[in-house]
């Protein structure tokens, strides 16, 4: 029982710990949870911007032009908090793309095929 | 195997327990089985995590052969971080693996991943 | 203790020649690449000829091979051999036809990808159908399916046993679109982090779910292809596209650049195979 509540305790300071990984991601400058038509309007800039990047390095992914529909449309709807959101994860895509094609440009004959 | 099994989930539900107040955004104490049975929705999902396309897991219909069969996940990651860490971007640990960085890429949230794992900590 | 170090010394260097780390799209020749590809899904499929590859997933996959073959016997892609063979004998506005842009004979693919050394670009059957099109004053056609597949499916019909034949000429732009190719073609892409060769070449045989990871040796024979889950032709630049959907990645603009190239590179691959398309697959 004493092992048990021992593996129990490590798991659950190992569970706490978890969340850690998830601040790897970049947010936008603007603060999490801001409603505002500004915040937003930022937010949405950023994203065509990212994914501009993304896209003239060929990094660009597939749903990052439909979550930028969708937060305009959002927007248009008035809910700048939904569509802020997006916009967010849009240029997070954007940005993911763009290092993930910069990690790419030596890409040739992988060493499995040696 | 049972015994493992019955060990492990009695090690999530207490791990739960304790980490409720700090990270779960269900309410303290909310049932573990809910936890493990939304993280095995997870990883089923198509769209999701769609584990099955690669891994054979448990019960899962038609899986792929990609990647290692999905069984004794406790056994082979005794640390929970490093089994969250494989789902949330494998290539740290093998930078030539085809296993995608769910995390990392956003294709999983934090929430999600932390549902697979208590699932896969079952098998 | 010297000797130690130099023993030490020793294994280190072995060990560095053995371990073979990956390389750059520049790092190797085309005449390299196609032995190292060759030899790697030789070891990898024995006793599988090379001619056979251009079968795509039914040169290694025996059960699904067999209803493939009752589908080839009456094959889906009949209407349309039929449906591009007028369009090649009708007539444009101007009274020209196709043959005028093709030296009168459908049999054109062995003739493509190949490197244009004047326009500096790669030219594929398609881009050249609608470069006829365009000179004749007629609409070019969308890339990815209908009249153009209908059009390719007859020119391929009759070029069947023609071997795939891409130079790549000593000429330095040529080597770099092949290279850019390459480099397309190993390069992780998409939020699910794949490369073409993660599924074609690493995985080749294997499984998602129940469906069998076709070689790239071979992929660029049989096209237009009828494809079951289409339910009509479509061309190969239309498959690339489906294939970097599928990865999450943004899909590219048929007869672009970026498919262009790569074309070029899987073509070469495939050197030496006979051009069989129209094929129909699952």
């Amino acid at each position: 029982m004493k092992k048990i509540l021992l593996s129990a305790a490590l798991v659950a300071i190992a569970l706490s710990f978890g969340g850690c990984a998830k601040h790897e991601m970049k947010e936008s400058a603007a603060p999490a949870g801001d409603t505002t038509k500004q915040a937003y309007e930022n937010a949405i800039a950023a994203a065509k911007s990212e994914q501009k990047k993304a896209a003239a390095v060929g990094g660009e992914w597939r749903d990052t032009g439909k979550m930028i529909k969708s937060a305009e449309e959002a927007a248009a709807a008035g809910d700048y908090g939904m569509a802020k959101g997006l916009a967010d994860k849009a240029a997070a895509q954007g940005r993911l793309g763009q290092e993930q094609a910069a990690s790419q440009v030596n890409a040739g004959n992988p060493s499995y095929l040696y | 195997m049972r015994k493992t099994a019955s060990f492990a989930t009695t090690a999530v539900s207490l791990a739960a327990l304790f980490a409720g107040a700090s990270m779960m955004p269900t309410a303290a104490g909310a049932a573990d089985a809910d936890t493990i049975k939304y993280g095995k929705e997870v990883a089923f999902d198509r769209k999701k995590g769609n584990c099955l396309s690669c891994h054979m897991i448990a019960d899962g219909e038609s899986p792929g052969d990609l990647g290692p069969p999905l069984i004794a996940m406790k056994a082979r990651f005794p640390d929970r971080e490093k089994l969250r860490a494989q789902i949330w971007d494998p290539m740290i640990a093998n930078p030539g693996t085809r296993m995608p960085p769910f995390g990392k890429y956003q294709a999983l949230s934090g929430k999600e991943i932390d549902a697979i794992v208590d699932y896969l900590y079952t098998l | 203790m010297k000797m130690t170090q130099l023993a030490l010394t020793a294994i280190c260097a072995i060990s560095a020649t053995v371990v073979m780390a990956d390389k750059k799209a520049t790092d190797t020749s085309p005449a390299e690449d196609l032995k190292v590809y060759r030899d790697y899904f030789n070891k990898r499929f024995p006793g599988i000829p090379l001619n056979e590859f251009g079968n795509g997933v039914y040169a290694i996959d025996k059960v699904s091979r067999d209803s493939w073959e009752a589908i080839e016997e009456f094959p889906p892609y009949e209407p349309m051999i039929e449906a591009g063979e007028a369009m090649w004998n009708k007539p444009f506005a101007n009274g020209k036809s196709f043959a005028s842009c093709f030296g009168n004979s459908p049999a054109q693919r062995k003739n493509y990808p190949h490197w244009d050394a004047k326009r500096k670009m790669v030219v594929t059957m398609e881009l050249a159908i609608n470069d006829c099109l365009e000179a004749n004053g007629e609409k070019p056609l969308g890339y990815n399916k209908g009249k153009i597949a209908d059009l390719a499916a007859y020119m391929a019909y009759q070029s069947r046993g023609q071997k795939i034949d891409v130079q790549i000429p000593n000429d330095p732009d040529a080597l770099a679109a092949y290279n850019d190719g390459k480099a397309f073609y190993f390069a992780r892409r998409g939020q699910l982090n794949f490369s073409c060769a993660s599924c074609h070449m690493e995985s080749a045989g294997m499984h998602v779910r129940t469906d069998t990871l076709s070689p790239a040796l071979g992929h660029a024979s049989g096209w237009p292809v009828y494809r079951s889950k289409w339910g009509e032709l479509g061309t190969l630049h239309r498959r690339f596209g489906g294939c970097n959907e599928q990865v999450r990645a943004k899909k590219f603009k048929p007869q672009g650049k970026e498919y262009r190239n790569l074309e070029y590179f899987l073509a070469h691959m495939s050197n030496g195979i006979e051009y069989n398309g129209p094929s129909s697959r699952k």
